[in-house]
């Protein structure tokens, strides 16, 4: 329960980051996504099953405050992420900040890549992604993520010692 | 989120719900789009949450700004007591609530002369994701906000409503890739469609491609694009925007960009267009 909500909780600070990125800065809100981080960080601790659940969650909040006509693009999409960076996750040892970034560069690499194949699939029209844009958004993601995983990581250390 | 299931059953969950997102979202777009009732009961639950962020982050910019403009004010205050007079006019003039008074100002001009009956509204969400360009009003069905709705600014269209709830509604911009709008050329009256572009980002991304016009049309830059009427969604005679770029297309139609009219970077109050079937004829270019 209680890790129901502390992930509602990150899924509501992404909201609130996305939503302040547009508001502030029109160009950064599009590249970074912080609903993303929420779900490989959430993959990446708990496992496949709580990635899948926090991607579709995350997807449809995501899907209703910033998507396009067609919903559930976002959803699938990161449902999937969630799912395989779950997988990874318990397969591989993922735990150093540099480890994680890296999974968030590859997580956001593959949503880049997922929601514009799903769209073709279902012959939705998308604002394409240049290649660059594609490598900065996952680039800053990972970035970003990199750092918050470790300050997250830390924090929690620090309470348990 | 605590569930602890076996490996088979995770993945009988992970397939069963690919399975269920891929029927939602063939669902959709077999329906032909418009506001389904997911669109609706989504909008109804997120939307106070979204008025709520953009209430505290109004508040909180707020805050800043003051507490900006007023250790400025006493630093300038110290260092240039003759000149306070002019400065402290000059802040003023800068101050957030000034310019948000002049926006209001410009918005009630256009509502008094538009001969339409509009709503006007705050742009409580914007720029989510890469792939669309789309907002978030904070008026709804409630206020007579309508599926399809044409949404303006004191410069010109911005795009219209897709999806209506309750108190909140979303836009499609104009600069949306899956966007159109029946247009013509003001000057020449040559008709066109024009609708968001296929280009990615780069210099120009944030033009709108004129589509359709034959290549012995009669168009040249700096011409102005106003809404034609007959898409019958856009009133005729609103302003669009001015052609920055004609060039030779590849098939029989010529490549021409215009440029928007419309601040879309800067949007934050807007009118919303009441449906009226007898108003969808506006005189020429009230937009001006």
């Amino acid at each position: 329960m209680k890790r129901v909500v502390w992930t509602a909780a990150a899924i509501l600070g992404a909201v609130l980051v996305q939503t302040a990125l547009g508001y502030l800065f029109p160009g950064p809100g599009r590249v970074l996504d912080p609903f993303l981080l929420v779900v490989v960080y959430a993959a990446l601790v708990g496992g496949e099953t709580d990635g899948m659940l926090t991607g579709m969650a995350a997807g449809w909040v995501q899907d209703a405050l910033f998507g396009g006509r067609v919903l559930g693009l976002a959803a699938l999409s990161k449902l999937v992420v969630g799912f395989v960076a779950g997988l990874a996750g318990r397969r591989f040892l993922i735990s150093g900040a540099p480890a994680r970034a890296l999974a968030v560069l590859l997580a956001s690499l593959a949503d880049a890549l997922l929601v514009p194949w799903l769209a073709s699939v279902f012959s939705v029209e998308l604002l394409p992604l240049g290649l660059l844009e594609l490598l900065g958004r996952a680039f800053l993601n990972s970035l970003v993520g990199g750092v918050l995983f470790a300050l997250v990581e830390r924090r929690l250390e620090r309470r348990l010692s | 989120m605590t569930l602890v299931l076996s490996a088979g059953r995770v993945r009988v969950l992970f397939v069963g719900l690919v399975l269920l997102h891929l029927a939602v979202i063939s669902h959709q777009v077999d329906g032909g789009g418009g506001a389904t009732l997911l669109q609706r009961s989504l909008l109804l639950t997120v939307s106070p949450l979204q008025r709520a962020v953009d209430a505290l982050l109004g508040g909180a910019a707020e805050l800043w700004r003051g507490w900006g403009f007023h250790r400025e004010t006493y630093r300038e205050n110290r260092r240039l007591q003759a000149r306070l007079r002019e400065l402290e006019a000059e802040l003023q003039a800068r101050s957030p609530g000034v310019q948000e008074a002049a926006r209001l100002r410009e918005l009630l001009e256009l509502r008094r002369t538009l001969p339409l009956s509009t709503i006007p509204a705050q742009v409580v969400g914007k720029e989510g994701v890469p792939w669309f360009r789309t907002l978030t009003l904070d008026r709804g069905e409630a206020d007579g906000v309508s599926l399809d709705a044409p949404v303006l600014s004191p410069t010109g269209v911005v795009g219209r409503v897709f999806a209506v709830g309750p108190h909140a509604c979303r836009v499609q911009l104009l600069l949306d890739r899956d966007s159109g709008a029946g247009v013509m050329i003001e000057r020449s009256r040559v008709a066109a469609v024009v609708s968001g572009q296929v280009a990615g980002p780069g210099a120009g991304a944030d033009d709108l491609v004129l589509k359709y016009v034959p290549e012995r049309a009669d168009v040249v830059v700096g011409d102005l694009v106003v809404t034609s009427g007959l898409d019958r969604i856009y009133p005729k005679g609103l302003v669009v925007g001015r052609v920055r770029f004609v060039g030779k297309g590849a098939g029989l139609f010529r490549d021409i960009r215009v440029e928007p009219s419309a601040g879309f970077d800067h949007l934050e109050e807007v009118l919303v267009v009441r449906p009226a079937r007898e108003s969808l004829d506006t005189p020429r270019s009230v937009l001006q």
